[in-house]
């Protein structure tokens, strides 16, 4: 296999799988808050709440869209650029993919079309059941999504067969694999972070324009209220996530905290600047034994660093005819160290963030505070930075392997493809999805301005149907 | 009857459906700019589509999903080899499916202009492309020992290949017409009415044309092992396709899409029947060759997925049935259509 080729090949992956998740979070969980606020329209019959949901509907719809474009080259591409790999894994992990069409993208995509274009042809409780659909629809398409991915972390409920090839003995210990609880919980919270900052940030907006925006004022409500409960939930969830990986994926663990060697009484670094080649940390802050806490509830547990975590895996998987794992295999230790640490940080600050939003929405300041809105309205998209990074964290951190433990990335590439080939899709993925990314920015701003500019969320019959 | 046999006959199935549900959004989308004069016809022919194409879609992504479940080596070995061709139909899938909803957005001339040709051509492509790969398949592809192969993008479009693209293009051009037919009414219906017409004629000849240069190019199909099967579907395709003919210019809305969906089942049959049972022929020796046995999963696999599709794929008809339900035989425009 050319160098060249498997660098392009994993380029390719990695920009398509970036961009693609860019838009899903905001599906789910714009989702769950329309599902909030028609809900309450249609018990409490209180217009502004219908007027929030057609506003973010329309907002919904543009992500939604680019989020399906985007979606399907990831069904492809493992048989395209990964052909090793399918042919290696294909009867366990197509599975997950193919239930996933069946049962959760059918829902969701059948439900958009009656969601977004049936709003005068469905009486109120329909049109909400359709609603929760979609956003049902979308949140299961997120557990099978991520039933292959927690795969591919920690699998499970298989057997390697006499051919070599691993085979399916067991289809829940699949689904559930150890790794499955705590990584669908954390993407679902971040995907309903990112998308009460979304509503409060573009709420924000609005109310820095006009504060007596009474629309607005209630989605802001409803973002903050959603928004602090999960910002402060996610913390926890991330905690247990990542005692999994502690337990499941020693060198991931040895790189998102720059572990080079062993150690009890571990820190919690918080500022390193790692370095493969010198296998050191050059200047380093941290809190003393807390990585031993926080890992095994100990201070003086052993934290296995990279060395040694890259040891015990050679020891481990012995049986399998993977070439020994060498440090040299693994990624720059640094990217994985601070996509974590940055993603943690942010959590800490969007807890932060909204726990003060709520204060101020309880002394019945918040619509006043311009400082406030303001900052809401910077923070808007900053969950969407932290949830790639964690996905750098969670996918980069699994390198040198595309199934830990069982299958390494070199072994997994399509051998059959061109550098040619995977350079000249390289090169059009980057032109398509910056376009598609301009054009929904563009759109995005659009509706933005049209509704500040007096042009309501309902039009012609629905508003006369309204009032 | 055993699981490999029943999940190569469930692929067909699958395949079945994205072409019968999916197949007639790419012929409305390929006659766009031809069968609507002006921007309310074009908001009218697509909304015809606007509420379900994208439902449509995802048989497109069960079919992916669950040849690569069931059929691991199939999924590999196609995807990989035919590189080229597969990332240009995602493309023009990335660029089709969100025309609709970007289209609506924004009523300036230009802007709406640009998402029609892109509807146009995407829709043309798809439905071209698709027969082209499925013909290469037919005629084998160079599958080596260790069941890899690769064919370039021009490799594909050899005169088999096309002859092949043109029954899938006039198929669907055909499908998407009768769909229309149902759909709307007036003038659009007019039209539509004499282009489902022209197309199942052209449908006929590509398909005749495809049967008289098969012996040359994929003598496999004349030889298929089913016997009597094997001669009897290409004939469902040419009574659906004649059904077209001589209904679509009578009265009824909706016979000459019934018609239609009977070509596309012959089509897909005869398709399943003469490739079985192999899934993908290798040109270079029979021994190469992917069939339901050597390509597939193992047991459980097999019959996890066939449990899951029991119990999901009558959901999804009822989902469908409902949505279909609820906007009514004919294209009604109101504040929230595209």
């Amino acid at each position: 296999m050319d160098s060249t080729a498997l660098l392009l090949a994993r380029i390719q992956f990695g920009m398509t799988a970036f961009f693609h998740f860019l838009y899903p979070p905001l599906t789910i969980g714009l989702g769950l808050l329309l599902v909030i606020t028609e809900g309450t329209y249609v018990f409490t019959n209180n217009q502004e709440y219908l007027r929030i949901t057609r506003f973010f509907a329309k907002l919904f719809a543009i992500n939604f869209v680019v989020g399906v474009a985007t979606g399907i080259v990831m069904e492809f591409q493992f048989g395209t650029n990964w052909a090793q790999y399918s042919s290696f894994v294909g009867a366990i992990f197509g599975s997950p993919l193919a239930i996933e069409g069946l049962f959760a993208f059918f829902m969701e995509s059948i439900f958009v079309g009656v969601m977004l274009l049936g709003w005068n042809r469905l009486s109120a409780k329909a049109h909400w059941i359709s609603t929760i659909l979609v956003a049902f629809g979308s949140t299961l398409s997120g557990v099978w999504i991520l039933v292959a991915n927690s795969w591919m972390q920690t699998p499970a409920g298989y057997k390697i067969g006499s051919n070599g090839i691993p085979k399916m003995t067991n289809f829940w210990h699949m689904v559930f694999n150890p790794y499955f609880p705590s990584e669908f919980i954390h993407t679902i919270m971040g995907a309903w972070e990112y998308s009460a900052f979304f509503m409060a940030g573009v709420a924000a907006w609005f109310l820095i324009k006009n504060n007596k925006d009474m629309v607005m004022r209630k989605a802001l409500k409803v973002a903050v209220i959603v928004g602090v409960i999960v910002a402060c939930g996610q913390i926890l969830v991330g905690d247990i996530g990542a005692r999994e990986v502690v337990k499941y994926q020693p060198t991931k663990l040895a790189m998102m905290e720059a572990l080079w060697h062993s150690q009890k009484y571990a820190p919690e670094t918080l500022f390193a600047l790692p370095n493969n080649a010198t296998e050191s940390n050059g200047p380093q802050i941290g809190i003393p034994d807390m990585l031993s806490i926080l890992s095994y509830l100990n201070p003086a547990a052993k934290v296995m660093g990279l060395n040694a975590a890259i040891k015990y895996i050679n020891k481990k998987d012995s049986k399998l005819d993977h070439t020994k794992l060498t440090l040299a295999m693994f990624p720059p230790v640094w990217i994985v160290f601070w996509s974590f640490h940055i993603m943690m940080y942010f959590g800490f600050y969007f807890a932060l963030v909204m726990l003060i939003a709520l204060y101020l929405l309880i002394k019945d300041k918040l619509f006043d505070s311009p400082k406030m809105l303001k900052l809401l309205w910077f923070s808007t998209f900053l969950p969407l930075i932290a949830i790639e990074l964690g996905w750098f964290t969670t996918e980069i951190g699994r390198q040198p392997f595309t199934v830990y433990g069982l299958l390494t990335t070199v072994d997994s590439v399509s051998k059959n493809v061109s550098v040619l080939d995977v350079g000249l899709s390289v090169a059009m993925f980057v032109l398509i999805y910056m376009t598609l990314v301009s054009f929904a920015v563009y759109l995005f701003k659009r509706e933005l301005r049209e509704r500040a500019e007096g042009k309501d969320e309902l039009s012609g019959e629905s508003a006369k149907a309204a009032n | 009857m055993n699981l490999n046999i029943l999940w190569f006959i469930l692929v067909a199935v699958i395949i079945l459906g994205w072409s019968v549900m999916d197949g007639f959004d790419y012929g409305v989308g390929g006659l766009l700019n031809f069968i609507a004069k002006n921007d309310e016809e074009k908001r009218y022919v697509i909304n015809a589509i606007g509420p379900v194409w994208d439902g449509n879609q995802v048989w497109l992504i069960l079919g992916g999903g669950a040849v690569f479940a069931a059929f691991p080596l199939v999924y590999a070995s196609i995807f990989s080899g035919f590189y080229l061709a597969m990332m240009l139909v995602v493309w023009l899938i990335i660029f089709r499916a969100v025309s609709f909803e970007f289209r609506s957005k924004v009523e300036s001339a230009g802007w709406r202009k640009f998402w029609d040709a892109d509807i146009t051509v995407t829709g043309l492509g798809i439905a071209l492309l698709l027969g082209v790969a499925i013909a290469n398949i037919l005629m084998g592809v160079p599958l080596n020992k260790e069941h890899v192969d690769y064919q370039s993008l021009f490799s594909l479009l050899n005169i088999f290949g096309l002859v092949g693209g043109l029954i899938s293009l006039s198929m669907f051009l055909m499908h998407g017409s009768t769909y229309l037919i149902m759909k709307t009414e007036g003038e659009v219906q007019q039209r539509a009415r004499s282009y489902a017409k022209g197309f199942a004629i052209a449908f006929i000849i590509a398909t005749l044309l495809f049967l008289i240069i098969s012996p040359i190019f994929a003598p496999r199909l004349l030889g298929n092992s089913l016997g009597l099967i094997g001669d009897i579907v290409p004939v469902i395709m040419l009574i659906g396709a004649i059904g077209v003919i001589l209904t679509a210019g009578s009265s009824s809305d909706i016979k000459p899409f019934a018609y239609s969906i009977l070509a596309i089942i012959g089509a897909v049959a005869s398709l399943a029947v003469g490739i079985f049972p192999d899934i993908v022929p290798s040109s270079i020796n029979t021994k190469y060759s992917l069939n339901i046995y050597n390509s597939a999963s193992n047991h459980l696999t097999l019959l996890v997925m066939l449990i899951a599709t029991i119990i999901g794929l009558p959901l999804v008809l009822i989902y469908a049935t409902y949505a279909y339900k609820k906007f009514g035989l004919k294209v009604k425009m109101d504040d929230s259509s595209y």
